[in-house]
């Protein structure tokens, strides 16, 4: 439906978010950076905290800028009922809803998803939830360590057997906002190739769960419950982060027997490679204590990136494990444009993260993200037909702002 | 009803990103047909966890897992019969999968301007882990050294004991999955546009940015030069007593950062008497060291007389964010995933009856489903290929 022509797969395709924070919006930003028009709905009383924690500047706020580049923003007073009305009209003229809002809230404002249907019978409904929208724990809620937890990912990270850490505390959300994506897609195309409009029901833990369905499989077939224990891996060893010069780290895996003779030569004791303690997978797993000890002796006090470049050199799989600082200056990411300038409303151009694909005819992405309400008079203007009268007196009357 | 029915998918991949890809494709229905080497079939068939009865290819948990609803076709890409089958089956389908190293689909004309020329409506889905135009010091690379490349595995755990190492991802797969799942994105959009205009398409997907995109919140803010970069595993971590404690049957994750966590906290404890001497709102406004460690004490102390189920049903009713700490067991025995199905089961000519992890979505038109258990080994051979390029089945490794 839309009209702005920046090229990609999902040219003309729009989008309605209303959304909150990281998982939501991501649905947004991925969405968009494959070419759809995507509009965030914002309302001044009810500001997403990304735009507000621990800024003064609600169009400047870091967090906010992150997850929504190249998005449109429209501000309408969602407490008032003729701000309701007006998104339902804008729903119209919009393929996907988004919400992720807390349980029941969405159906509180009226733009459930019964309401929704009403005004468009087409749309694609997305609504994400911890638990998903319904089930006996549906009413609960929480945050992306959450949905870690409960999914079954944390239990599964940690040097201990039976002792979880769990993941880095940021991880889940993206990956609950790639799942809802790709289904809204899927929904899209049923609907392009003859179909109706749907519902579409995506679950926080669910999409954690899909993360580590081998090991769920494990307990499927054999009853067996994984347990974290470290970084080794069954099927490979050497497998671990190993300690560098100056308290950096280094992951190496020898993938097979032949990596790992490589990685004998690298250390300069080719004679491991042959050595009955070492030479098969059961006998490095059998004997993995003391081939990590090995390891470490090698990799402690060494130059991390010589070590990958004499590890990769003889066909080893490693890298470095990359610091914050690291991973800023990667000059392959910079190479590839994943690192890429966008300009925000002032015109002052900064860079921001592209996506993860290249593609042949891809979306141009070149617009930070925007100012609260920015862009009013083209989505009530242009996409509504709303007359500079009608927006006027909607602004007096405070559904607009 | 089924959204894809009708779409064709070459699969040529042979590690869990492309076959995940391939199977969130084939839950919804696309006819995916997989390549498998003659003789031994996809590596996956050789990783567990392995059904019981011995750890043959057909025995593999991992195989039947990622490759629900597919067909398996046998040949030997190396040969002159191979590389006709190939190309007979390139003319037939719309989307190819693949996840060999960088360079490999080339050598098989699938490039992107061999492509272009000779396939033009193909979509072509490439997932390796540093994309396709490779430094000299990325050739291998597993997921462990994927994760690490990306930055979630400094930093993780989250408040790391600094003598410890880094810790790899959950599971042996995380990085795959979550490709899989991007290269399976952006084919679904790339259909949508090829449903109208009949032009394919070269998808070029970097598992390393792929997770570094996945923090998108934090690391944007770094490349933008709004927050500080450095070399602190701490450097993604937010502050504050959250973290996983120790129960009387396992694990709970809590989770506090308001005033009324905090009441609710208050309503839970009996002993609570040391939480007089904190303001109402340090959480948000005080959150010092001190304070941080004195709560986690008394919440660790608290936990422990705690069974993690009933401990998170209590805190949440009343706005506590606490859950607990799952896992394989308590996911089939959950009450929330029966009551969504989150689990189906599938009947599998060799492994028997398993109750499979499904898919995170629920589509009320077009749900996903397991129609077919994951194919044995060259099952639809004669049904795909014509029966010249048949390929004579080999023993031993490929």
């Amino acid at each position: 439906m839309s009209t702005i022509n920046r090229g990609g797969p999902l040219q003309g395709v729009r989008v309605l978010e209303l959304t909150k924070v990281w998982a939501g919006p991501y649905v947004g930003k991925l969405l968009a950076y494959l070419g759809a028009e995507v509009i965030r709905v914002e309302s001044e009383g009810s500001l997403d905290v990304t735009r507000t924690f621990g800024v003064d500047d609600i169009d400047n706020a870091p967090g906010w800028q992150s997850v929504n580049p190249q998005k449109l923003s429209v501000q309408v007073n969602m407490k008032s009922e003729e701000g309701i009305a007006l998104i339902l009209k804008l729903v119209g003229e919009c393929d996907i809803l988004v919400e992720n809002l807390r349980p029941g809230a969405v159906k509180r404002l009226g733009l459930g998803y019964e309401r929704v249907r009403e005004a468009n019978p087409d749309i694609i409904y997305v609504s994400m939830g911890m638990w998903g929208t319904d089930g006996p724990l549906s009413y609960q809620t929480g945050y992306a360590p959450c949905f870690a937890a409960l999914g079954g990912v944390s239990a599964l990270v940690g040097h201990e057997p039976g002792a979880p850490e769990g993941m880095n505390t940021r991880y889940a959300d993206s990956t609950f906002g790639a799942a809802a994506a790709y289904a809204a897609l899927v929904a899209l195309l049923h609907r392009r190739r003859g179909g109706k409009g749907q519902f579409v029901d995506v679950s926080a833990v669910e999409a954690m769960s899909s993360m580590i369905g081998d090991s769920i499989m494990d307990y499927a077939l054999n009853g067996v419950v994984a347990e974290c224990g470290g970084n080794r891996h069954p099927e490979m060893a050497p497998h671990g982060v190993y300690p560098a010069r100056g308290g950096e780290w280094v992951s190496i895996a020898a993938a097979n027997g032949k990596q790992w003779a490589g990685l004998a030569e690298c250390m300069g004791k080719p004679e491991l490679g042959k050595d009955p303690r070492f030479a098969t997978l059961d006998d490095r797993k059998a004997n993995e204590d003391e081939l990590d000890e090995i390891v470490t002796a090698w990799t402690s006090g060494c130059c991390p990136m010589e070590l990958v470049t004499k590890l990769q050199k003889r066909g080893v799989s490693a890298a470095k494990s990359q610091s914050s600082l690291d991973l800023i200056a990667d000059p392959h990411l910079w190479v590839r444009e994943f690192y890429r300038d966008v300009t925000d409303p002032d015109g002052n151009s900064k860079p921001t993260l592209g996506p993860s694909w290249n593609m042949s005819r891809p979306a141009q992405l070149g617009a930070a993200a925007p100012r609260l309400g920015q862009h009013n008079d083209y989505v009530l203007g242009d996409i509504l037909g709303l007359s500079t009268e009608e927006r006027e007196s909607l602004y007096a009357a405070g559904v607009t702002r | 009803m089924s959204a894809l029915a009708g779409t064709r998918i070459l699969e040529l991949a042979e590690g869990v990103g492309g076959e995940y890809c391939g199977k969130l494709l084939a839950d919804f229905g696309a006819d995916v047909v997989k390549l498998e080497r003659a003789g031994v079939g996809s590596p996956t068939r050789r990783l567990g966890p392995f059904a019981p009865g011995g750890e043959d290819p057909e025995r593999s948990g991992l195989f039947a897992y990622l490759n629900t609803n597919k067909y398996s076709v046998e040949v030997d890409l190396d040969s002159a019969a191979g590389r006709e089958a190939l190309r007979a089956l390139l003319g037939k389908v719309d989307v190819v999968i693949d996840d060999h190293e960088p360079g490999w689909l080339a050598e098989r004309g699938l490039d992107p301007e061999t492509l272009e020329r000779d396939w033009p409506s193909l979509v072509v889905c490439s997932i390796t882990p540093f994309g396709a135009d490779l430094p000299e010091d990325r050739l291998h690379a597993q997921d462990i050294n994927v994760f690490h490349s990306s930055g979630w595995g400094y930093h993780t755990p989250s408040a790391p004991d600094a003598s410890q190492a880094p810790l790899n991802a959950a599971g042996r797969f995380l990085p795959s999955f979550e490709s899989g799942m991007e290269g399976a994105l952006c084919i679904a959009a790339s259909l949508y546009e090829r449903d109208a205009n009949q032009l394919g398409r070269f998808i070029d997907i970097s598992m390393q940015q792929v997770l570094t995109s996945r923090c998108d919140y934090v690391v944007a803010q770094m490349v933008a030069g709004e927050m500080a970069v450095g070399n602190e595993r701490t450097a993604y971590d937010l502050a504050g007593p959250a973290g996983i404690f120790p129960c009387r049957d396992g694990y709970a994750y809590i989770w506090m950062s308001t005033p009324q966590h905090w009441d609710a906290v208050r309503q839970l404890l009996d002993d609570n008497a040391w939480m007089d001497e904190f303001p109402e709102n340090w959480l948000e406004r005080g959150c010092t060291p001190e304070r941080v460690a004195l709560c986690r004490k008394h919440i660790a102390a608290w936990l422990l007389t705690q069974d993690k189920h009933e401990v998170a049903a209590q805190a949440q009713k009343i706005g506590l964010t606490l859950v607990a700490v799952n896992n394989g067991r308590d996911l089939q025995e959950s009450p929330q995933y029966q009551h969504r199905g989150f689990f189906a089961e599938v009947d599998h000519p060799v492994q028997g009856r398993a109750l499979y992890p499904t898919v995170p979505y629920r589509l009320s038109e077009t749900p996903a489903q397991i129609t077919r258990p994951a194919p044995l080994l060259g099952e639809h051979t004669a049904q795909h290929l014509d029966a010249n390029v048949v390929p004579v089945k080999q023993g031993g490794a490929a």
